[in-house]
């Protein structure tokens, strides 16, 4: 095992993925010879040329639907939209066309592409930060993917890419940097498996994304209070690991979930509800939710800190629940 | 419309207050004026008007008579004219009447229907007397650990039922657990034990009683008192001869005329007053960083009751004659022990007198009743020799009494508060001194 950055271990898994089946490219802008604007190419450019790496014009309606042809093909593209922003161009696409083939020809056609793109508020205004998740766990045939650490960035994207079913893997900007081991060669994560990323018995906390961060900070602070929190990654939201959750929640019996996409029929809600549906008489407290303000993301840094939950706004909000 | 009947404030001050007992039976016919229910505020028990006429529909699930306090404005019952008697309900309820009498004996012979009535969406008779909010685990808890949930009150928001109050409660139900429940924990008594009280005490505990609103009032006041105030207490001997003369003299007085004899708490109000006029820092009160001298002199009197002890007022004393304040001193009394002395007749006092010589006590150290300065104890009038007369050699046989004068130091300090005892001293020994003023 190494450390090495999100980004680095995520293009491991997409070097080792293509250096495995010749049927796997990349489409975007900027991805071939310059690298990916955040790298996500860079170097594979110059092992595998312009017919695996292709460049793109900005014409993401156009170039995703070419790609959802070439997978009903056979072909396994990974379409790299740079920012998440930018794939609500391909939309009607992606949602008529791309997620339903699969039932409409009865199982016959399959269509395996990989969708990813930057998500989260970084300094980024309000055209380059969204999160969306509720709008593709809303979407029958789509698997929703948001690794955290740098080792299920590997492991989730190269099984994201063997998915036979189109899979969007959505990248926190945050978490680009982030260094962690990485096992090397064949590291493979099945999609719907949550991770208990530190045990405790007070409080459930499940973090959606970049909060699983902030959220191991507010631990630490809650712990000096003596209060044991466990934090869990969901790693993906569809398929949703309930089951996780819930063993989790028989122990503390209270549930807050941080999301830092928005509150209204948002993640949080499908995971309280689901929980309440299935794990009502393990709640010794209503669930909670701590989500980022309901407004676009703004540019003033500020008032981005403003709308963002912290490690402070979630301990808080763990310390509100404990009481409740 | 139906008129509400609410817990009415029977002070400035009163926030909360609990339903004694009601004068009228549910469904009789009210008139305005007519006393209706009595209310137990802080220390006195007050009978209630009708402020409305009306047929009298008492709140089933609102406060019981002899129940626990509930703050005022909280809703007894209705007043109900004659035509909307048929149709009235009381709120929240969607069933009539003899239905709900129907619920009502079904549930006697079934415990379980208050989870079946539960589900299919109906208020269980149960759940209106005493809306509860217990968490779906702590529920789940309590049944398998056969706890009566309904009889705990929890620690949760809004008093909501936690997990860790069931747990709680079921220590405290195990015969071998220590007694004392976490403080959070309280016990209330329940509507309708589904087990029986008794089974809430540890086999080997004594008899445990919720605290009466006056023992709780009683309670929170001494320890505030211990807890804040600089209490010092002297004490003097006084020779009371002359003060028993001069009742002797009233009452021979009185006793043809028909009127209430002065007692001794009455005459040493009275001097006391006169004393407190001269020595006004003993008159006085902290208010935040102020010291307020009153400009009238309220002595309170410490009365035994069947409740526990309550401190009627007497008003303006330095302004009154002996033979007011005896008049209304023997009212005040009687009204303190038979529970319908008002509210306001408790509040206001400047000086508080408390009388332990019936009980042939001596001497002791009362506690300052805050905000005041001072409270003085008499003790038993005995007679004893005393040498009236070193030089000749002279004892006589004396009535004499012992004076406890506890104030407060943070007010006046001891020279200040022992020239004050001295000369209330001085005026139980020469009674005749205050007729100058």
């Amino acid at each position: 095992m190494r450390a090495m950055t999100f980004t680095e271990a995520a293009r491991e898994g997409l070097a080792e993925e293509m250096a495995r089946d010749p049927m796997i490219f990349v489409v975007g802008e900027g991805i071939g010879a310059r690298g990916g604007n955040f790298n996500t190419t860079a170097g594979l450019y110059d092992l595998y040329g312009e017919w695996r790496l292709r460049d793109t014009p900005i014409s993401e309606n156009g170039f995703t639907g070419i790609c959802t042809g070439a997978a009903m093909l056979g072909a396994r593209p990974v379409v790299d939209f740079m920012f998440l922003d930018f794939e609500l161009d391909a939309l009607g696409g992606i949602i008529n066309q791309m997620t339903r083939l699969r039932w409409m020809s009865n199982g016959q056609v399959k269509v395996p592409i990989v969708l990813r793109g930057g998500v989260g508020i970084a300094s980024t205004g309000p055209h380059h930060s969204s999160n969306l998740f509720s709008l593709f766990m809303h979407l029958p045939g789509l698997r929703v993917v948001l690794p955290v650490f740098p080792a299920d960035a590997k492991g989730l994207l190269k099984t994201s890419i063997r998915c036979d079913d189109p899979v969007i893997f959505l990248e926190h900007k945050k978490l680009m940097n982030l260094k962690g081991e990485v096992p090397e060669g064949e590291h493979l994560l099945p999609l719907g498996q949550a991770s208990v990323v530190r045990p405790g018995k007070d409080l459930t906390i499940v973090a959606i994304s970049y909060m699983v961060i902030e959220t191991l900070k507010a631990a630490t602070l809650l712990e000096k209070d003596g209060v044991l929190v466990e934090v869990i990654d969901p790693r993906t939201l569809a398929p949703l690991d309930i089951a996780t959750i819930l063993e989790s929640v028989s122990k503390t019996h209270r549930l807050l979930i941080v999301d830092e996409d928005f509150s209204p029929g948002g993640a949080g809600a499908e995971i309280a509800a689901q929980l309440m549906e299935q794990g009502f008489y393990e709640l010794d407290a209503p669930v909670r939710r701590l989500n980022g303000a309901f407004v676009p993301g703004p540019y003033s840094p500020p008032l981005e800190a403003a709308v963002v939950p912290n490690a402070q706004t979630i301990a808080k909000a763990a310390h509100d629940l404990l009481v409740e | 419309m139906a008129f509400e009947i609410i817990l009415p404030r029977l002070g400035w001050d009163m926030v909360e207050g609990a339903l004694a007992s009601w004068l009228k039976q549910d469904g009789e016919f009210v008139r305005a004026g007519e006393l209706l229910f009595s209310v137990e505020g802080d220390k006195a028990i007050q009978e209630i008007e009708a402020l409305d006429s009306g047929y009298l529909r008492i709140l089933p699930y609102g406060p019981q008579p002899g129940g626990e306090k509930v703050p005022v404005g909280t809703l007894l019952g209705y007043l109900v004219p004659q035509e909307q008697l048929a149709s009235f309900r009381f709120p929240g309820s969607d069933l009539p009447d003899s239905l709900k009498q129907e619920t009502e004996s079904m549930k006697g012979v079934e415990p379980a229907g208050v989870t079946a009535q539960g589900q299919v969406g109906t208020p269980s008779d149960d759940d209106r007397k005493r809306r509860i909010y217990i968490s779906p685990f702590a529920r789940r808890l309590a049944e398998g650990l056969g706890v009566d949930w309904q009889m705990i009150k929890g620690s949760g928001r809004d008093g909501r039922i936690m997990a860790k109050d069931v747990e709680a409660i079921a220590t405290l139900l195990k015969p071998e657990a220590p007694v004392t429940a976490p403080s959070s924990i309280q016990l209330t008594p329940p509507v309708q034990p589904v087990m029986p009280a008794p089974a809430l005490q540890p086999a080997s505990s004594a008899a445990r009683t919720v605290m009466s609103p006056i023992r709780r009032k009683i309670a929170e006041h001494m320890a505030k008192s211990a807890h804040t105030t600089a209490p010092v207490t002297l004490t003097s001997e006084v020779d009371a001869t002359e003060l028993i003369s001069l009742r002797k003299t009233l009452k021979d007085d009185v006793a043809s005329s028909g009127q209430a004899v002065p007692s001794y708490n009455d005459l040493l109000a009275k001097l006391t007053a006169q004393a407190l006029l001269e020595h006004p820092l003993a008159n006085a009160r902290i208010e935040g960083d102020e010291i307020v001298q009153l400009a009238t002199v309220n002595i309170a009197i410490a009365v035994d009751t069947d409740r526990g002890l309550i401190v009627p007022v007497l008003r303006d004393v330095q302004s009154k004659t002996l033979r007011q304040l005896a008049q209304e001193s023997a009212t005040l009394i009687e009204k303190t022990r038979n529970g319908t002395v008002s509210y306001e007749e408790l509040q206001g006092a400047t000086f508080t007198i408390t009388n332990l010589g019936m009980f042939e006590i001596d001497s002791f150290t009362p506690i300052i009743d805050l905000p005041q300065c001072a409270i003085l104890g008499a003790g038993r009038i005995v007679p004893k020799q005393v040498v009236v007369d070193a030089g000749a050699g002279r004892v006589e046989i004396r009535q004499m009494m012992f004076l406890s004068l506890t104030f407060d130091h943070r007010l006046i300090d001891g020279a200040q508060a022992a020239r004050f005892l001295q000369r209330v001293k001085k005026f139980v020994e020469n009674p005749y001194l205050w007729l100058v003023g």
